[in-house]
């Protein structure tokens, strides 16, 4: 009983890390595409989370070895490893994509608050600021517990699914049965929920945060734990998205592209509560998003160049860290406010880059997993590491599918 | 692009990264495969380079060829010299040497003089004579730009825009602590000596340890001696000091904590598991195992647990040449011997002497005639809050800790005081 206890109390220190990367990942470009998967086509893509879930735990895990076993971030191994030519361009591409979500995080922003009447030319330079002061002034661990508070948020996202009430007996038979029908609009939309859900920050974030916590390698079967709760987490989130949508918008004929449009589609459908929560969801998941993405991404750039890096820095200790991190946030937010600037190419930029990036890091992780060198005892185990291979290699044929998708539009 | 000359009286430098890769020839032109790697022996200021590794392929592992074999450089290949083909042999790296590709390039090192963690972008070495010298890492954004092979447009780009260079940084070899492995002992080759790393001071050696990765604060531990390392363990977050004491060998452990003041000991000894505290106190040699069996009795948060042994006290019929003779053989931290206590016959506290004292007063005097009698003393078992609160109404440097019966115990610092409230 006392050693249950102490595990609890140990999994609750390990935890974070895994939780919080896997609920950035319902970002606003997330519940836009989890938005479309619903209205487009109601429950009849719900199956797809499930192989989704297992692929996130799959890759998510090797994330968390890796960091718990060396310590060290990926961009750092990558350039112990692979020399400093990969690593610049491999993260001049991160830097990229990365760039192009902390805008639709914004964007995200501003369109939430509209709903609520807000003016995007008061929400997004104020959310900038926030988002700013909270990594600047704040300490890892104060920062961790904002983070977790606003996972917490993302119970609105399931209150309005149950609002919108569901028809459960069609959703239990949609996934015992799921309908494998791969027209190309339907294949589109999997490998769109593949692509938002899987994508190369998270690798890079969920690493740093694990090293950031110095979790012992005796409790890494904790911090897989927290891996795990927060990519289930995470899928049942997702899952009660297009199911509110697949409920309400899905009979109505109403199909939305953006998860604003959702939000407002399902205000005479569903009832005002519903339409609420979700915008407010939306609004919590675009914030939390903007506060992590550029946070990961100087952390990442600066940890593979040398450079010096952290939150309990002071500005003049580690300039380029503060100055990429303001660049992106001050950077990402001007771009929605400036009317001129058309939002659609930069987004499309920055998904063609993400399909680009996505399988040199999985290939990449998957080298460094299993070098004795790097991992001592702690490489992917044969039958894991042949699952491991086939999920990198499924991912990155998606990714590679969905760049010609794009290329094509 | 230099054109690197190497005959006797040359002096010229070149970056590893420029060596790397060179086409090796013979006499005749003939290639013979690409310089992969080159092999440092340790232990010189400004080592040498005593081996190449050369590349070949469908040779799976490189061959190692002696420097001596090396004819010239010559901007773009390396001439060797007739028969240098003949010489090749398997390539094995001992533990006082190092390859630069492999274990410095790319990688984390500690520049002992600036006393920080850099990531070594490019290596600079000198070719003096017929040798090859490693004189600087390049840890700046040129050794990247070299590398990635945009050095001279980007050059070019700034000046032509702003009309500035971008600067050199390098750091002195001299200066430079690699984290390369010796395989066989898990021990930091080390440079030099080893004096450079413990000329940093342990508050930034703490830093260092903080930023780095659990195996190699592991090693740079390791390789301190013990009174650096029992210096930079008390400035370490207590998780940190967890690991590291834990990760030393048990004697070894003990050895550190003897030297590490005994209230900061008694702190890290209470965070250890009841099994790894005994095996450390028991592996301890008197009288410092008594004092921290005696410190750890104290609660948390009381005066007990944040008082030092360390201080000095004689009985009240001795003079003040006594008290200096004392003073001289002691080795404790000056904050908490700047007063001399001292007691009746039965040990009980009566009064206290300054530094001052020692300076000014008659060798020959008795310390009953000088003490001041007014003290202002604690309980162990007193809130350390409290005893904050003494030291901010007197404005003492070091407060006295008495049992009830006004026994000595050990005395709290206001420096103790402080780092508890922080």
């Amino acid at each position: 009983m006392r050693a249950r206890w102490k595990g609890i109390l140990i999994f609750l220190t390990v935890a974070g890390p895994g939780i919080i990367t896997s609920n950035v990942d319902n970002d606003a470009g997330g519940i836009a595409t989890y938005s479309m998967a619903g209205s487009h086509y109601g429950y009849g893509l719900l199956w797809s989370l499930l192989p989704i879930m297992v692929a996130l735990v799959i890759i998510q895990e090797m994330s968390a070895r890796m960091g718990v076993v060396t310590g060290k971030g990926l961009s750092d191994l990558i350039r112990e490893r692979f020399g400093v030519k990969i690593t610049v361009y491999l993260l001049l591409g991160v830097v990229l994509t990365n760039f192009g979500n902390v805008i639709a995080e914004f964007a995200g922003v501003a369109s939430s608050l509209e709903i609520f009447k807000v003016s995007k030319y008061l929400s997004v330079p104020m959310a900038a600021i926030l988002v700013w002061l909270l990594v600047v002034k704040g300490t890892y661990r104060s920062v961790e517990k904002v983070f977790l508070l606003a996972c917490l948020f993302y119970v609105t996202y399931i209150v309005s699914g149950f609002l919108a009430h569901p028809d459960w007996g069609v959703i239990g038979r949609s996934l015992l049965t799921p309908s494998l029908d791969f027209s190309s609009g339907r294949l589109g939309m999997i490998v769109g929920l593949v692509g938002t859900t899987i994508a190369p920050w998270m690798q890079f974030y969920l690493q740093a945060a694990v090293v950031e916590k110095n979790i012992a390698v005796r409790d890494y079967k904790h911090s897989r734990l927290d891996v795990m709760v927060g990519s289930i987490v995470v899928t049942v989130v997702a899952a009660f998205i297009v199911l509110t949508c697949a409920a309400t918008l899905y009979p109505a004929g109403v199909e939305v592209e953006t998860a604003a449009d959702a939000a407002l589609a399902l205000e005479p459908l569903a009832g005002d509560y519903c339409a609420a929560l979700f915008a407010f969801g939306l609004l919590n998941a675009s914030l939390f998003s903007a506060s992590i993405l550029p946070l990961s991404t100087a952390f990442v750039v600066c940890e593979g160049m040398g450079w010096e890096v952290g939150v309990n820095k002071k500005f003049s200790e580690a300039p380029q860290f503060y100055g990429l991190y303001t660049l992106i946030v001050f950077l990402g937010a001007a771009v929605v406010l400036f009317p001129g600037i058309p939002l659609f190419p930069v987004m499309y930029i920055s998904q063609v880059i993400n399909g680009l990036v996505l399988p040199v890091i999985l290939v990449v992780m998957l080298l460094l997993i299993n070098n004795r060198k790097v991992m001592g005892d702690y490489t992917n185990r044969r039958v894991y590491n042949c699952v491991s291979w086939i999920t990198s290699a499924i991912l990155a044929i998606l990714s590679v599918f969905y760049l010609f998708t794009l290329v094509k539009v | 692009m230099i054109k690197e000359t190497f005959e006797n009286g040359s002096e010229m430098f070149v970056f590893f990264s420029q060596l790397r890769g060179r086409p090796l020839v013979d006499e005749k032109g003939t290639h013979l495969g690409k310089l992969g790697d080159l092999k440092v022996r340790l232990g010189e200021l400004f080592p040498k380079v005593i081996a190449l590794l050369v590349r070949r392929p469908r040779e799976k592992k490189p061959l190692s060829l002696d420097w001596t074999e090396v004819q010239s450089l010559n901007g773009d290949t390396v001439r060797l010299k007739p028969g240098a083909d003949k010489k090749l042999r398997p390539a094995e790296v001992n533990h006082e040497e190092i390859l630069l590709g492999d274990e410095l390039l790319d990688k984390q090192v500690v520049d002992t003089y600036g006393a920080k963690i850099e990531r070594v972008n490019d290596i600079h070495l000198l070719v003096l004579n017929t040798d090859l010298h490693i004189v600087h890492v390049d840890i700046g954004i040129r050794g990247i730009l070299r590398r990635l092979g945009w050095i001279n447009a980007m050059d070019a780009a700034i000046n032509w825009l702003f009309a500035y260079q971008i600067k050199d940084d390098m750091v002195s070899w001299k200066f430079v602590q690699p984290l390369a492995v010796d395989m066989r002992k898990g021990n930091l080759k080390l440079n030099v000596d080893l004096k450079r790393l413990h000329e940093i001071h342990p508050s930034d050696l703490a830093d260092i340890l903080e930023e780095l990765d659990q195996e190699n604060r592991n090693r740079v531990f390791k390789a301190l001696d013990l009174q650096t390392a029992a210096e930079t363990l008390e400035e370490l977050d207590p998780r940190l000091q967890v690991s590291l004491i834990e990760s030393a060998p048990a004697a070894r452990a003990s050895d550190i904590l003897e030297e590490m003041a005994p209230d900061e000991a008694t702190d890290l000894l209470a965070d250890l598991s009841d099994d790894h505290k005994q095996r450390l106190i028991e592996t301890m040699e008197q009288p410092h195992r008594e004092t921290l069996e005696e410190l750890l009795q104290f609660g948390e948060g009381t005066a007990g647990s944040v008082m030092t042994k360390d201080f000095i006290c004689l009985e009240d019929d001795r003079t003040i040449g006594d008290a200096i003779e004392e003073f001289r053989k002691v080795r404790h931290p000056l904050d908490s011997i700047s007063y001399i206590y001292v007691t009746d016959k039965e040990k009980r506290l009566e009064g206290v002497l300054t530094l001052r004292h020692l300076i000014i007063c008659d060798h020959a005097a008795q310390l009953s005639k000088l003490m001041n009698t007014h003290l202002v003393k604690v309980r162990p078992q007193d809130d350390v809050d409290d005893v904050a609160d003494i030291f901010v109404k007197y404005k003492f440097m070091v407060l006295p800790v008495v049992d009830e019966s006004d026994h000595l115990e050990g005395v709290i610092t206001l420096k103790d005081v402080v780092e508890f409230k922080r």
